[in-house]
């Protein structure tokens, strides 16, 4: 038989703001619709409707009521995203997902119990695990024996209220099979409630008739006829209610006997997360726009984790004040958790380029991928973590910049300067340790980026060679500085004086490549010696530039 | 010069405090009774094969401390006991042939299968020269900070991901901008003890005070060539004297003398470098001795 389950956040308005405003959870606060005199509360927490504030109210009269009142208004990506974050708790525990909106869930957890089942206090598994606490029937449908199979459903529906709980939201869970039985069960105070397999229309009779279908006008019209429980209903020939309600009657009297044709729509897989909340008021600064942003990312983050997933992309949409968007991306080095890292990724890109009006509102949206994987070996060199890795390459990224950090790359040509940065992926260590080889010794040069012009005097040698007789660095060639701070910066050649007579000259080397184009690259390099010590490496590019692009190690 | 010289004196006499080592536990003062109760009952080939689980992790404690990664550079690892300590921090300073042992090291992590991280604050490296050298570019993360403070966070955070082998280049003149306090080169030792990674600092001039395990000062090289009179000359390779200033472990003033030679003059300069001391180890001069 199929069983079903519900999630429901009762006062779900309420519920996601609290999510993304944890700071209110004590606090008398309202939720309102509307705008003006039209202005009515929603929901209300427990501390304001202990004053007096009921749904339905106008703001006015809420306020005449509790004057310290906080207002807030309804906000669409709050709950959009508090109902995101449902369906993926939701998919945790069953990959047959119904979105039935408003903070209301159904998922098929039809054998789902067996991973909650009870394997004694020294075994270990998914069972075990979830099951800290013993089962108390009291708590389930008590008026009738409780299988295993009951109290497997009862622990998963504790361990759904767990993860509900860690995501923010609290909710109740109700587990039946039907999808009418299993929400009226998760509507009830007392969470979780389990209804046994055919014993749906006996868990309806007592209650009343409002809890069947509240929207539904027959309801109504059925108390008026006297009936007050669902049972009295049910007791009813269906024929005799169909004949005086028509269609509606019959479908609840349907439903009042347990019985729901609605099959399970699940939904599918959504391709990203979203997170992103409406601001009260608009926000001119970074720090305070970054402060919310954090509680956002890390909601978006413990998303992710619960899927399995990291962020690949993230991208953010600020709603400006008084109109209009501003759209930005990031792709991250790697797949990440991190929040500190994608916080301060989102940091230098607004710092870079401001968005130029206030801020009211934010959207983010993170594109997963899977996080990089490897299997450690036991005997060979300990590899790096993936995901240590990702972390630590995103967040150098975020304080050098791109093109800092990464994998060099020969580049095939002849040109000794050539080289790519890309994306720093090692290989798997090998499964035993080896020994290292012997060092071939080479001598390694210091390369100058980018190479320095230097004024040359030559003189005659055997043949049409040219040999060199003393440089000098030209005083103007160091190329302006990017970065603002450049006084706190190293500049490996810019600023490096290279001049004197030259002891001994080793050369000329000629280098040609791109022979066939237009343009080709004609070079003859030397190696100086100079009096004043240290070797160099000296090109002429041209008919009269002469640089210098490596110095011997020195 | 003086100066330094002066300050690693200094440097020297502090870390001979016996302090900073810890003492070593006696396993029988930690060996429990029940464990000496199980020995006494098990014949004696078997009980000498037993090992509790403090003495296992003592053992591999002590193992972890006498690994060592060798540069593969014979004379200089002799000078250094074996080569670079693992979780320990190593200094090259001076104007020597630094750059050459930062390659050479590079290669030889890298070519048994570890991850290494070359922090290059003044962007010098040349990818095609260290390929040619035998580094497995696959498993070498190419750092490029600007300034000391991001060099040293860069070392910190790559060594704390894992990394093997991190090596922090400042390249061949004293970086501009403000030194980063001492106290960043004490987190960095910890780094490296903590996830027993590899550190090696190469600098002009010592910038680890106390907190390295050793510290090698590489002199001003000698460039040779090949050829004579009015031939052709081609530059044959570098010749250096390298001088353990401080070891933590080793007598320190013991000398040697290494030679990198050129790409271009591998094949040519075999005779050339064989007339060089290679293994030139020396023990310390009178001098040296006195101060």
């Amino acid at each position: 038989m199929t069983r079903l389950a519900c999630f429901y956040v009762p006062m779900f308005v309420l519920a996601a703001r609290l999510r993304s405003e944890p700071d209110l959870l004590n606090e008398a606060v309202g939720i309102v619709e509307g705008n003006g005199s039209n202005a009515h509360i929603v929901a209300a927490t427990r501390r304001a409707r202990k004053k007096g504030i009921q749904p339905g109210q106008s703001l006015a009269q809420a306020r005449s009521l509790l004057p310290k009142l906080i207002a807030r208004g309804r906000d669409a990506e709050c709950e959009r995203t508090a109902q995101e974050a449902l369906l993926e708790v939701a998919e945790t525990f069953s990959p047959r997902v119904e979105d039935a909106g408003e903070g209301v869930v159904f998922l098929d957890v039809t054998g789902m119990e067996r991973h909650f089942a009870d394997f004694g206090s020294g075994e270990s598994g998914v069972g075990s695990r979830s099951d800290e606490e013993k089962v108390t029937p009291a708590i389930s449908d008590t008026r009738h024996p409780t299988p295993d199979s009951q109290n497997s459903e009862i622990r998963l529906a504790r361990a759904a209220l767990r993860a509900c709980d860690a995501i923010s939201l609290p909710a109740r869970v109700g587990i039946a099979a039907s999808k009418l039985a299993a929400r009226v069960a998760a509507e009830l105070p007392k969470s979780p409630i389990v209804v046994a397999p055919g014993e749906e229309a006996t868990f309806l009779a007592p209650l009343p008739l409002t809890r069947l279908s509240p929207e539904l006008e027959a309801a109504a019209m059925l108390q008026r006829f006297g009936l007050s429980s669902i049972g009295d209903l049910a007791k009813l020939p269906e024929s005799e209610i169909a004949s005086r309600l028509g269609e509606v009657g019959r479908e609840l009297h349907w439903a009042a006997r347990g019985i729901d044709p609605r099959p399970l729509m699940p939904r599918p897989l959504p391709p990203e997360f979203r997170e992103g909340m409406e601001l009260e008021w608009p926000l001119v600064a970074l720090e305070p726009f970054l402060f919310i942003a954090n509680a956002a990312l890390d909601r978006l983050s413990k998303r992710m984790e619960i899927q399995g997933f990291a962020c690949k992309r993230l991208e953010f949409t600020l709603t400006l004040d008084p109109e209009g968007y501003d759209a930005r991306g990031i792709d991250l080095p790697a797949p990440t958790r991190d929040v500190k890292t994608m916080l301060t990724l989102m940091r230098l890109d607004l710092e870079k380029t401001p968005p130029g009006a206030p801020v009211v509102g934010f959207s983010f949206v993170a594109h997963p991928d899977r996080p990089r994987r490897a299997q450690l070996s036991l005997f060979g060199p300990s590899a790096v973590s993936p995901e240590k890795l990702a972390t630590t390459i995103a967040k150098l990224v975020s304080i050098l910049g791109d093109g800092r950090v990464g994998m060099p790359m020969t580049v095939d040509g002849h040109l000794p300067e050539r080289y790519s940065i890309n994306v720093f992926s090692p290989p798997p260590p090998p499964d035993m340790k080896r020994t290292p080889a012997r060092a071939r010794g080479l001598l390694a040069v210091r390369t100058f980026r980018p190479p320095i012009p230097i004024e040359v005097t030559t003189r005659e040698a055997e043949g049409d060679d040219v040999q060199i007789a003393s440089i000098r660095s030209i005083a103007d060639s160091a190329p302006p500085s990017p970065a603002p701070n450049a006084r706190n910066r190293i500049e490996a050649g810019a600023k490096v004086e290279i001049g004197g007579t030259v002891r001994i000259c080793s050369g000329p080397w000629r280098i040609e490549e791109g022979w066939w184009s237009d343009r080709p690259d004609i070079r003859e390099y030397w190696d100086v010696e100079l009096e004043r010590g240290g070797v160099y490496r000296v090109f002429r590019g041209g008919a009269t530039e002469w640089f210098v692009d490596a110095r011997y190690e020195m | 010069m003086a100066v330094l010289a002066r300050r690693l004196t200094t440097q020297f006499q502090l870390l001979e405090a016996p302090t900073i080592l810890k003492p070593a536990i006696s396993p029988q003062i930690v060996e429990s009774e029940a464990l000496r109760n199980l020995r006494a009952t098990l014949e004696a080939s078997i009980a000498a094969k037993l090992t509790s689980g403090s003495e296992l992790v003592r053992a591999v404690a002590r193992q972890r401390r006498e690994e060592i990664l060798p540069t593969t550079i014979p004379p200089l690892d002799a000078l250094l006991g074996g080569g670079l300590a693992r979780g320990k921090m190593t200094e090259i300073a001076g104007r020597g042939t630094r750059f050459s042992i930062v390659i050479a090291t590079l290669a030889a992590a890298t070519s048994i299968g570890e991850a290494a991280a070359l922090i290059d604050a003044s962007d010098s490296f040349d990818p095609q020269l260290a390929e040619a050298a035998g580094v497995d570019l696959r498993r070498l993360l190419w750092v490029r900070p600007q300034t000391m403070k991001e060099t040293v966070t860069a070392a910190e955070m790559t060594g704390a991901t894992g990394f093997q082998l991190v090596i922090i280049d400042m390249g061949s003149r004293r970086p501009p901008g403000r030194r980063v306090p001492d106290a960043a080169w004490v987190r960095l030792a910890r780094v490296a003890e903590s996830h027993g990674a590899t550190i090696l600092v190469s600098a002009p001039y010592a910038l680890t005070g106390t907190t390295s395990e050793a510290m090698i000062l590489a002199h001003a090289p000698r460039p040779r060539w090949l050829g004579r009179g009015n031939a052709p000359r081609v530059l044959a390779g570098v010749e250096t004297k390298l001088k353990l200033e401080k070891h933590r472990r080793l007598r320190p003033g013991q000398t040697t003398t290494v030679f990198f030679q050129c790409e271009e003059a591998v094949g040519s300069t075999q005779a050339a470098v064989m007339t060089i001391p290679t293994a030139d180890t020396r023990q310390p001069t009178a001098r040296a001795k006195a101060s």
